[in-house]
This record gives C-alpha cells, sequence and structure tokens, in this order.
C-alpha cells in the first residue's frame, strides 16, 4: 500500500484543457472518490493516475516514487473498469492469473493466490467458466478480483458500479466498502453518484469543468460546501438556491426578494453578507433545514406549494422562491394541498449563503 | 417474441401474419439458393459428361454415361493439359497466398494504427487509402504495366502480388479497422496495466479478439487474388507462368470447346475457395466479443 500525491495536473487535448492545476494527496489506505457531473476530468484524472494517457504537466507520485513518465505495467497499480473489461477469450481463472504472468510468477505460486482470490470473493465455483456466461454481479467480481490477486498499490475504479441494476449496486457498494476497511487498501473510486462518494469514501474530490472544487470528507463536503456548484451537486434532493438581495436598514441585515418579501438575517449572517463582493446573494437551504408553517409567522416568508410528493416516510413538497424552486421535506402526516399557500421558515444556523457573483461561499469575517 | 406471440392465444392476428412473413422469407431464400447453386450444380453435371453428350440439345439433365475422364485428364501430370492445369494450379495457389500473407501482415497493424492513434494526417491517408478503389481497376491497367515494365518485374509472380495488394490492402485496412473499432480500447488498457507492454496486449488481448476479422480479410484477399482475371492477363504471357483463371481459356479452341474439360477444370478451381469457407465460417460467426464488455 502506498500514498499518492497529485501536484498540479493538467491535461490539455490541443487548446481543451480537461484537467486544472488539480492537486490533492491520497493518505496511505484512504478511499478517496473522484466525484462530478460527466466531463468534469475525473476519469481524465484516473486514466492520468494509471498512465493511460501522457500528462501535459504536473507530477504524479505512487509510493515514493514520481511516476510520471512510467508505463502503467510499472506503476504498481490495478484498475477496474466501468465495462469490467474482462478478456473474453480467456476462463475466469485465466483472467485472474493473467496479470501473474505477466510478472513471470511461478505456475505454483499464480494457482495458489489465483485460487485464494476466488475463495475471498466466494467464485471459486465460476474458475472455468468464460465471461460471457456470467451474470453483471459476477462479472463484477472478476473484474475485483483481477485487481485484488496482485496485492497493487493502489487501487483504481473507474465508475465500477454504475452498470449494475439498482439492486445490486446498493449491495457491491458495500462490498466493496468491505473490501476496503479489510484491506486497508489505497484506493480512489470514480463516480459520478454523488451518493456513492459520501457512502462510502473517506474523502471526495468534487470536480467541475476540470477543476477541483473541494477536498474533503463527505460530512464536511455536506456541511460546508465551498462554492454552490458543489451544493448543488451533493445531497438529494439538491440544496435549494434561492437569489436574493441584500439590504441594510437601521443596522440590521436583510435578504430581499422581488417577490416582496424580505428575509431578517441573525448576526452572524449578516457578517457573512458583508463580505460579499455585491448586493447579489444566494440563500442555500437543504430540505431538511426549511420548516413549513401553513399560516404566517415571524421569519418565514410566504409563498405557495407547487407539487406535494409523499415517498412514505417523507413528504416533499416544492414551492418557488424568487423563481427559484425550493425543496421542504415535511412529516407525511402534514397534508399539503397544491397551490396552498404556506410560510417557510429558514434555519439561521444551517443556512448557507453564497456570493451572487464569485458564486462562492460565504463566511464571517 | 415469436415465443411470446406464438404461445399467446389472444393474439392469433398477429400469429398469422408473422407465419406468413415466415413462409415468404422461406421461399425467398429457396429462390435464392435455387439461383445461386445452379450454376454450380451445371458446371459440375456437364463435367462428367462426356463431349458429345455436353453438346446435346435437349440437354441431358442426368448425363447418361457419367464419366469421370475429364478429371482423369486434368490431375494426370502425364499428358500435356494435366501438366498445364496442375502448374496453373500450383502458381494461382502461390500468388494467392503470397497476396494473402502480404495482405495480412500489413493491414493488421496499419488498421489497428489507424483505429487506437491519433497522428498527423490520419483521417487524409485513411481516405486516401480508400481512393484506388474509386476507380474501376481496368484504369490502372497501362499505369500499373509501365511501372512494372520499368521495374523488371513483368512476367513475375511478384508484379500480381505487388498489383493484388493494391486492390486487396485498402479493403483489408477498412475491414480490420471496423473490427479492432468494436474491440473496447479497455481490454487493452487493462491489460497494460495488468503488466502487458503495449505489444504485448495487442498480441495477446486484441490479436486473438480480432481473429474473425482477420480471417475474413484473409479469406477476401485470397479469393480477390484467385479469381482475379486481367491482371494476370496483362502482365503474364509466358506459358508456364500462368494462373487458372487465364489457363482454363485455353480450353475454348479456335475450332471446338472441350465443355467437360473446362467445366472440370472450373470447377476445380472453385475447391479451395469453398474449402476454406467451411474451414474457416466458424470464425466469422463466433461473436467473441459477447461478454467482455457491458455496453
Amino acid at each position: 500500500m502506498a500514498h499518492v500525491v497529485l501536484k498540479d495536473l493538467v491535461k490539455t487535448y490541443g487548446t481543451f484543457r480537461a484537467v486544472n492545476d488539480v492537486s490533492l494527496t491520497v493518505n496511505d489506505g484512504e478511499f478517496v472518490a473522484l466525484v462530478g457531473p460527466s466531463g468534469c476530468g475525473k476519469t481524465t484524472t484516473l486514466n492520468l493516475v494509471a498512465g493511460l494517457i501522457p500528462l501535459t504537466s504536473g507530477d504524479i507520485v505512487i509510493g515514493e516514487r514520481v511516476v510520471n513518465d512510467l508505463d502503467p505495467k510499472d506503476r504498481d497499480i490495478a484498475m477496474v473498469f466501468q465495462n469490467y473489461a474482462l478478456y473474453p477469450q480467456k476462463s475466469v481463472y485465466n483472467n485472474l492469473a493473467f496479470p501473474l504472468q505477466m510478472r513471470k510468477l511461478s505456475r505454483e505460486e499464480i494457482d495458489r493466490k489465483v485460487r485464494e482470490t476466488a475463495r475471498i470473493l466466494d467464485m471459486t465455483h465460476l474458475l472455468e467458466r468464460k465471461p460471457r456466461e456470467l451474470s453483471g454481479g459476477q462479472q463484477q467480481r472478476v473484474a475485483l478480483g483481477r485487481a485484488l490477486v496482485r496485492d497493487p498499490a493502489v487501487f483504481l475504479m473507474d465508475e465500477p458500479l454504475s452498470n449494475l441494476d439498482a439492486k445490486l449496486r446498493v449491495q457491491m457498494r458495500s462490498e466493496i466498502k468491505r473490501f476496503h476497511q479489510d484491506l486497508k487498501a489505497t484506493i480512489i473510486y470514480v463516480t459520478h453518484d454523488q451518493l456513492e462518494a459520501v457512502t462510502m469514501a473517506d474523502k471526495m474530490a468534487v470536480m467541475s469543468g476540470g477543476y477541483l472544487q473541494q477536498y474533503d470528507t463527505p460530512a464536511q463536503v455536506f456541511a460546508h460546501p465551498v462554492n454552490m456548484f458543489v451544493a448543488s451537486f451533493i445531497g438529494s434532493p439538491a440544496m435549494s438556491l434561492i437569489p436574493l438581495e441584500s439590504a441594510s436598514a437601521g443596522g440590521k441585515t436583510e435578504l430581499t426578494s422581488p417577490d416582496g418579501w424580505a428575509l431578517p438575517l441573525s448576526a452572524r449572517n449578516a457578517r457573512k453578507v458583508e463580505a460579499a463582493t455585491g448586493r447579489k446573494i444566494v440563500l442555500g437551504a437543504r430540505h431538511s433545514t426549511v420548516k413549513l408553517h401553513k399560516g404566517p409567522v415571524p421569519g418565514a416568508v410566504p409563498t405557495k406549494a407547487y407539487t406535494v410528493e409523499p415517498t412514505g416516510d417523507v413528504t416533499f413538497v416544492q414551492a418557488y422562491l424568487s423563481g427559484a424552486i425550493v425543496n421542504i421535506s415535511v412529516a407525511p402526516d402534514i397534508a399539503v394541498a397544491p397551490d396552498e399557500p404556506i410560510w417557510l421558515e429558514f434555519d439561521q444556523e444551517r443556512m448557507h449563503l453564497f456570493d451572487g457573483e464569485t458564486q462562492n461561499a460565504l463566511e464571517a469575517a | 417474441m415469436s415465443v411470446v406471440s406464438a404461445s399467446d392465444p389472444s393474439r392469433p392476428r398477429s400469429r398469422r401474419r408473422f407465419d406468413a412473413w415466415r413462409w415468404a422469407g422461406r421461399v425467398f431464400l429457396v429462390l435464392m439458393l435455387v439461383y445461386t447453386a445452379m450454376p454450380m450444380i451445371w458446371m459440375f453435371i456437364t463435367s462428367i459428361k462426356s463431349g458429345f453428350a455436353a453438346m446435346q440439345f435437349p440437354p441431358q439433365w442426368w448425363p447418361s454415361e457419367p464419366t469421370l475422364a475429364s478429371y482423369q485428364k486434368l490431375l494426370d501430370p502425364a499428358n500435356d493439359t494435366g501438366r498445364d492445369f496442375l502448374r496453373f494450379f500450383w502458381n494461382s495457389l502461390f500468388v494467392s497466398t503470397m497476396t494473402t500473407i502480404c495482405a495480412v501482415v500489413v493491414a493488421v497493424p496499419a488498421a489497428y494504427a489507424f483505429s487506437r492513434f491519433t497522428f498527423p494526417g490520419r483521417t487524409f491517408l485513411f481516405f486516401s487509402v480508400l481512393l484506388r478503389n474509386m476507380f474501376p481497376a481496368v484504369v490502372f491497367l497501362v499505369p500499373l504495366f509501365i511501372l512494372m515494365r520499368f521495374l523488371g518485374l513483368v512476367n513475375t509472380h511478384t508484379s500480381l502480388v505487388l498489383t493484388y495488394l493494391t486492390f486487396g490492402l485498402p479493403l483489408a485496412i477498412w475491414l480490420l479497422k471496423g473490427f479492432y473499432d468494436n474491440i473496447p480500447i479497455q481490454l487493452e488498457q487493462a491489460a497494460r496495466i495488468d503488466g502487458a507492454t503495449r505489444l504485448q496486449a495487442f498480441v495477446r488481448i486484441v490479436m486473438p479478439l480480432s481473429a474473425p476479422g482477420i480471417i475474413a480479410t484473409a479469406i477476401y484477399s485470397f479469393i480477390g487474388a484467385w479469381n482475379e482475371y486481367i491482371y494476370a492477363y496483362t502482365l503474364l504471357t509466358r506459358n508456364e507462368q500462368l494462373t487458372l483463371p487465364i489457363g482454363i481459356q485455353r480450353f475454348f479452341s479456335e475450332n471446338t470447346t472441350d465443355f467437360p474439360g473446362l467445366m472440370a477444370a472450373s470447377f476445380m478451381m472453385s475447391v479451395p475457395v469453398v474449402v476454406l469457407f467451411l474451414v474457416l465460417q466458424r470464425y466469422f460467426v463466433r461473436a467473441l466479443t459477447e461478454g467482455a464488455v457491458k455496453h
């Protein structure tokens, strides 16, 4: 096992910069998820670490070695691909044996390691089959086994679960997590599914447009998103982002909406707003931090319910504020009808404030 | 779908229509079979007739006295006809095999490069490869003859191999590129991460997977060279170098044509092609990449 350091990683295709100055450190034994929407550069970053595509500039360190110019085979890594990339003409046994054969291990040692890996992954009975004779979940396991059999310094996983059906995905998710806990393996895991990242990773690196937006523990990223992109990407349903304007009157700061209402801010939030570059402020609120009232309450802002979605244990209500959709979760026994007037109260402690110009989170000075 | 509609009694209508289509398909296939097989069958029947029976009208559908005399004559090196035929056969085999080997040896790496690598002029090169196929073959007859004479290759089998490659290679490269495009690049990436060099990944993982493509390409090149007439006719003049298509022409003589002999020679000429297909056809059908990746 080893740590991985990415330093000012850049990858350009012509004039297009796919990866922009990405720097992060993956500690030994850490599970790091690279997460972001399609085309954000996360897979490119992973392929750079693997050595499958040449680096434009920057440094990659695996263990104590700078591996910038090393072939993939010399980087001591293993990779699990989204489409598994099992060798179709080889049996499961030979798929697992291939990396060992390429490293010229003895026949006995190969046999021992292959069988041990098969035993760990509970697929001894599949060893003689061809990949096409396996189910998706089994293929996934073989792909994992082929990475595992070699005991590499770093595991790279490129959306390994996204081809599985929903039920199997949840099951394999916990298996991979368990696998990480048992092996204390260093894993870099690429996914577009923020839920996978949040549930599995020790740390997550949120990427967008080739830039690393935030790199922290899932809890920190969830609680303190550094900008509006991260705020809206992490969490489901997404954080509601309401465009407002700040106004100061008589020593008090409030946020005003084109809808006509004003939201007074707490002293701490008022200090955050003072740090903004302009008057445009975006209020961010997760569904669970907004309280729904059926009558006017001081500090609550008026609107109308737009849609009501009961899910069983919680009911989601959507409403428009300043032209933006706001998600609110309420207990299922509270009946709300569409178009019913409602009042929303925001939790001052747990609301997020973003600079409307820079889109960055505002911090109290 | 067919299973569902056949066992579902609530949909008799769609079932009847489905069957009608099926029968139409069968009739069509039988007609196609007759259309393609009849000349072959007639060729064989004529080849076992006597010279007199072959010219009879109305024709004998099955010869009254079937004889293998024509085959004996052609395969017996003791007489002139047999010696010639066997030499032509060998010449054709040599030229076609050499063409096939060269085509595969060049096309495999070329197609792989076109499929996997980006390099300056890639698109231009790829389409210029096809440029040759935009013109009918005879257009190049005179230029190629002049070129071959300049190179001192007229009346050599080398000239034929080179000429056939100019036809066969572009298509071989296109055909193979299609096969490589369908092999997921992740397989090679996986192999390279698993410890293979680029070349090893190609030889150990990609080549076996593209075997059906390579075989299809080889058969295609072989048949093209085996059947080619006009260039062989132009570039070769010496009797001992002729290939089968030209050689068989010698059965047409000024006064009489030995039809059974001609048909026997044609029939034997078609044997290698048929054998090749029978032996290698399973590679065409086997979908090797199935199960490699999930789409």
